[in-house]
């Protein structure tokens, strides 16, 4: 017969479909970081803004420096070498420290103050300005000063170019020591750094920290501490948290793991063997996701081997269920009904994930679902070829018997459900936190100290609030910038009544056309501009000609074509007219940045009469978290439904289906309800455990219920059960004892699931003791035949 | 500028002087000063955008190394603070102004030679400038020059001039004919308002 080597071949093909597969996807995978594939799409403007803005916004992106440990002389030094040289670099968009080097000032761009500049608006460049004007540059020029202006004056007697610098400077700026903004206490130099990558991109984030750093020892600044703040900083230091606690969590529980099952089967070839089901799931979910959707986010990889990690049991269900007489493809072939059930029934729930209308759950669906059902078709259909015969038979275990009869033996009265019912509904009311937690930011939390000291640097720096917006959609830009500007006059008043401390908006930068044109209008011809200051210099010290230069760049900034943002983007203006102005869909989008707002319902108003968008980020966020739970709370009713009638066609009898299905429903009730007592408000990451919590609790009962009959598969699945509760356990054990907020959303439902499934599996699910015999001679010869 | 070097040539010519002074360093610990100390003075500005040069007068207020005080009372008044790295000038009527020294290498310079020297720090006006002094005791010239290239650009010397322990004229030489002479205490008294470079370096070298 040719069937034992069919049967390897088969398995060597698998494998080497599985490894090639795995090569695959090791090249093509994408491994992506944007917490937007978690956010459900925008369903209103505001979030929609709020999805453009997570991650890419102007103060999301801004890492806050400082630099202390030296003497204020050498932090400026420091400061300045560490702006020239990220100003230089690709990893960052700018960097600034308050210093504004005069000589900064695009030179072609000097006629253009007059029309950039508001002097001109309220008064006209006449005899009686310049005059005025004069006599204080004569005043200058014999001051300490007067080095340093004399030779601008020729080409800018009104120093224009000062009050538009000072302009350009933040509403609020921070105290300046040896010209570089310093905290008030004088003693750290501040600066602020923005990053190309967003702040969700812990790869783009790290390569920028290394260059800051770069930079640091760049500056030659030895002794100099820098701490880093801001988003992408944290999001930088979370992942290296996460990934070092993965890391030592994986090496522990893989140890644990291996003894277990080692004890467990005693042999190292059945061991190896058993991982390749959830090896094939792997490779298999990932290549699937890699074809679909391209690229995989990090969260979906995470709690997709999370979920099919219960694919690890299969085959464990295998192992315990092997015994002499019997081979591996039969015992298998046999198991096949209670596996293909649970897998079946598993595979269908997180397929609704797929129609939640949030792409990373789409993926982790298309990965548990890909995975799960390529684990249970290795178990069943390859992994038997792989072993052999001569397994050591656990029906035949004297300690797994006596246990049996125990836990056969234990009361089960009624009232014992009600009351845990009823605590539970105790547990679940007597909480005094919110049911849910909005908040996008607990989702991968900060420490509070970090948090805390993040808040004190950018108060130092008056820095852009992080969570208000204002929005302004325009067909172009001459067009936005003409709307900032009928804005402006209502920003002005909000200043005055202390309702925001500052703000910034791209027409600060650049007027709208019509604006610089009106300001053309303003300025006179040669001809009249030489008679004006030849009037106004009658009584000044200074000679008639001197100001020539001067006539020739209001007659340019004339007849000049306005300045465009195209033009001021190649500009040191650029950089910061790029976060204010952008385009979006053929639309120019700008924003209004607020510094210390105080009277947010002020802002609002204001959006309101003006035909703006207010964006209240925490507020949006909030909105749309809730707005993705509805759609996975709609997606798990579904799968609910959707599992129940799974298990009731397979059952075949709704008695049966009853026994299955109540100590999952049951578990998922104590699981929430020791949630709610130890003060957790559910987020995203506790609705999945939940939901792997409900497929191991759906894969015991099955099995409990299967071996119903037979005192031998009894013993056999309570092995086989135990075995698999134990090391899911002790996996998830340990996850819940993480320091990491996110680790332990995951891990304590999953540890608290297992014990309650296991217990109440045992319970429920296998039928009374006394009807055990009864039932045996009901069924079939063959395995009453098995059970000798 | 040519006919500032050929004057200053001229002020500086050991043929017009007593005997030599010792060295420049022990000069400058003789006009060492106290904090506080004051003294009143003349400032004539010249520069090629001026018809005329323009003539301040006031008070200066040593408070110590790189603190100084600069009070113009006629014909207007205008009060200047110079303290460590930053020069913050005040006028009636207007917005204070507030000059950073980094931003001013000329302003740095004068302000680190004018300092040390009060200070009788020649170390520290050494580090910035190099430094000579000619004639006698009776009546000396002490002449810094800036070191840095980037000062050099728009400061081209500073010169005091004084007898004994007694400064009595401070000489800053632009670029473009750009000076500024600072006649003090005594020195000030009895000047003629439209008085040319020529005869006030005059003045400042005469007893």
């Amino acid at each position: 017969m040719s069937g034992p080597r069919v049967a390897w071949l088969l398995l060597a093909a698998w494998i080497a479909g599985v490894i090639s597969l795995g090569v695959w996807v090791q090249s093509e995978l994408v491994v992506g970081s944007d917490l937007r594939l978690f956010l459900p799409r925008a369903t209103t403007r505001e979030q929609g803004l709020l999805l453009d803005e997570i991650g890419e916004g102007p103060a999301a992106r801004a890492l806050v420096v400082a630099l202390e440990g030296a003497p204020p002389e050498r932090l400026a030094e420091a400061s300045r070498a560490l702006v020239e040289s990220l100003s230089a670099s690709s990893e960052f968009r700018w960097a600034a420290n308050g210093d504004v080097p005069l000589e900064s000032f695009p030179e072609d761009l000097l006629p253009y103050r007059f029309l950039l500049s508001p002097t001109i608006d309220s008064r006209e460049l006449d005899a009686e300005y310049l005059h005025g004007e004069l006599v204080k540059r004569a005043r200058d020029l014999s001051s300490p000063a007067g080095l340093v202006l004399e030779p601008l004056l020729p080409r800018d007697p009104t120093l224009e170019v000062l009050a538009l610098v000072q302009r350009w400077q933040p509403a609020q700026e921070p105290r300046r020591q040896f010209d570089v903004w310093f905290d008030r206490s004088g003693r750290r130099a501040l600066l602020i750094a923005e990053t190309v990558a967003p702040a969700f991109d812990p790869g783009g984030q790290r390569a920028a920290l290394a260059e800051l750093e770069r930079a640091l020892r760049g500056a030659g600044a030895d002794g100099i501490a820098m701490t880093v703040s801001g988003t992408g900083y944290f999001s930088v230091l979370m992942e290296a948290r996460t990934r070092a606690e993965i890391g030592w969590l994986g090496t522990a529980t893989t140890i644990a793991m291996l003894v277990l099952l080692l004890v467990a089967y005693r042999r190292v070839g059945s061991l190896l063997y058993s991982a390749l089901p959830l090896l094939s799931a792997g490779v298999v979910g990932l290549a699937a996701v890699s074809a679909i959707f391209g690229s995989v986010h990090g969260i979906t990889l995470a709690f997709g081997f999370t979920l099919i990690g219960v694919a690890q049991d299969y085959p464990l269900h295998l192992l315990s269920h092997r015994h002499a007489g019997i081979t591996a493809i039969e015992t298998a072939r046999r198991l096949w009904p209670a596996l293909a059930t649970g897998v079946a029934s598993t595979c269908i729930a997180y397929f609704t994930f797929f129609f939640s209308g949030v792409l990373g759950l789409a993926q982790l669906a298309c990965f548990t679902v890909s995975g799960l059902a390529v684990a249970g078709l290795t178990t069943r259909f390859v992994l038997p070829h792989a072993l052999g015969a001569g397994a050591p038979d656990y029906g035949a275990s004297v300690l797994l018997g006596r246990l049996w009869t125990a836990i056969a033996g234990l009361p089960r009265p009624r009232w014992a459900g009600v009351a845990l019912l009823g605590v539970c509904a105790l547990a679940f009311f007597a909480a005094r936190q919110p049911f849910w937690e909005n908040d996008l930011g607990k989702l991968t939390p900060v420490p509070t100290d970090l948090l805390e000291k993040d808040r004190e640097l950018r108060a130092e720096l008056g820095t852009p609030d992080l969570r208000y917006l204002l929005v302004l959609d325009a067909v172009d830009a001459p067009d936005a910038l003409a709307r900032l500007e009928q804005l402006d006059p209502a920003l002005v008043s909000l200043v005055g009544t202390g309702a925001i401390a500052g703000y910034d908006d791209a027409a600060r930068y650049v007027p709208s056309p019509a604006t610089q044109r009106a300001r053309q209008a303003r300025l006179p011809d040669a001809t009249a501009l030489r008679a004006a200051l030849a009037e106004a210099q009658l009584d000044t010290p200074f000679r008639p000609d001197v100001f020539e230069p001067f006539i020739a760049d209001v007659e340019r900034a004339r007849v000049a074509p306005v300045l465009t943002l195209e033009r001021a983007a190649a500009t040191p203006l650029g950089a910061r007219l790029g976060i204010l102005l952008k385009s979006v869909d053929g639309e120019t989008r700008a924003l209004v940045t607020f510094t210390g707002v105080r009277d947010p319902a002020a802002l609002r108003a204001l959006a309101d009469s003006d035909g703006a968008i207010f964006l209240d980020l925490k507020e949006a966020s909030e909105t749309l978290v809730a707005g993705e739970r509805a759609r996975i709370l709609v997606s798990l009713a579904i799968a609910a439904l959707l599992l129940l009638a799974v298990v009731s066609v397979a059952l075949r009898s709704p008695a049966r289906t009853l026994r299955v299905l109540a100590p999952m429903a049951l578990t998922t009730v104590v699981v929430l309800a020791v949630l709610r007592a130890t003060g957790v408000s559910l987020n995203l990451f506790h609705l999945i455990s939940l939901v792997l919590v409900a497929g191991l609790g759906l894969d015991y009962a099955l099995f409990f219920e299967h071996a119903a009959d037979d005192a031998s598969e009894q013993r056999r699945t309570l092995h086989a059960v135990l075995v698999c509760s134990l090391s899911t356990l002790m996996v998830f054990a340990l996850l819940a004892i993480s320091d990491l907020p996110v680790l332990r959303a995951v891990g304590l439902p999953v540890t608290i699931g297992v014990v309650s499934n296991f217990a109440l599996a045992l319970l429920l699910t296998r039928p009374d003791a006394r009807l055990e015999s009864h039932v045996a001679v009901h069924r079939g010869p063959a395995k009453t035949k098995a059970r000798r | 500028m040519r006919i500032l070097l050929a004057l200053s040539v001229c002020l500086l010519s050991p043929r017009a002087w007593g005997d030599a002074v010792a060295d420049p360093e022990s000069l400058i610990h003789r006009l060492a000063r106290t904090a506080p100390a004051s003294v009143g003075f003349v400032e004539v500005r010249y520069s090629s955008l001026l018809r005329a040069p323009i003539v301040v007068s006031g008070e200066l207020t040593y408070l110590g190394p790189a603190r100084l005080d600069r009070d113009v009372t006629a014909p207007y008044r205008e009060h200047t603070a110079i303290r460590d790295e930053s020069v913050s000038i005040e006028r009636e009527g207007e917005q204070p102004r507030t000059l950073a020294l980094r931003r001013a290498p000329e302003l740095r310079g004068l302000l680190t030679g004018f300092s040390g020297v009060l200070a009788g720090d020649s170390a520290a006006v050494k580090r910035s400038f190099a430094i000579a002094a000619k004639g006698a005791d009776d009546a000396w010239t002490l002449e810094l020059t800036p070191l840095d290239p980037g000062m050099q650009r728009r400061l081209d010397r500073i010169v005091v001039t004084g007898a004994a322990g007694e400064p009595r004229c401070l000489l800053v030489f632009g670029p473009h004919e750009a000076a500024t002479v600072m006649l003090l205490g005594a020195a000030a008294l009895n000047l003629r308002a439209d008085v040319a470079l020529a005869q006030l370096l005059e003045h400042c070298r005469a007893e």
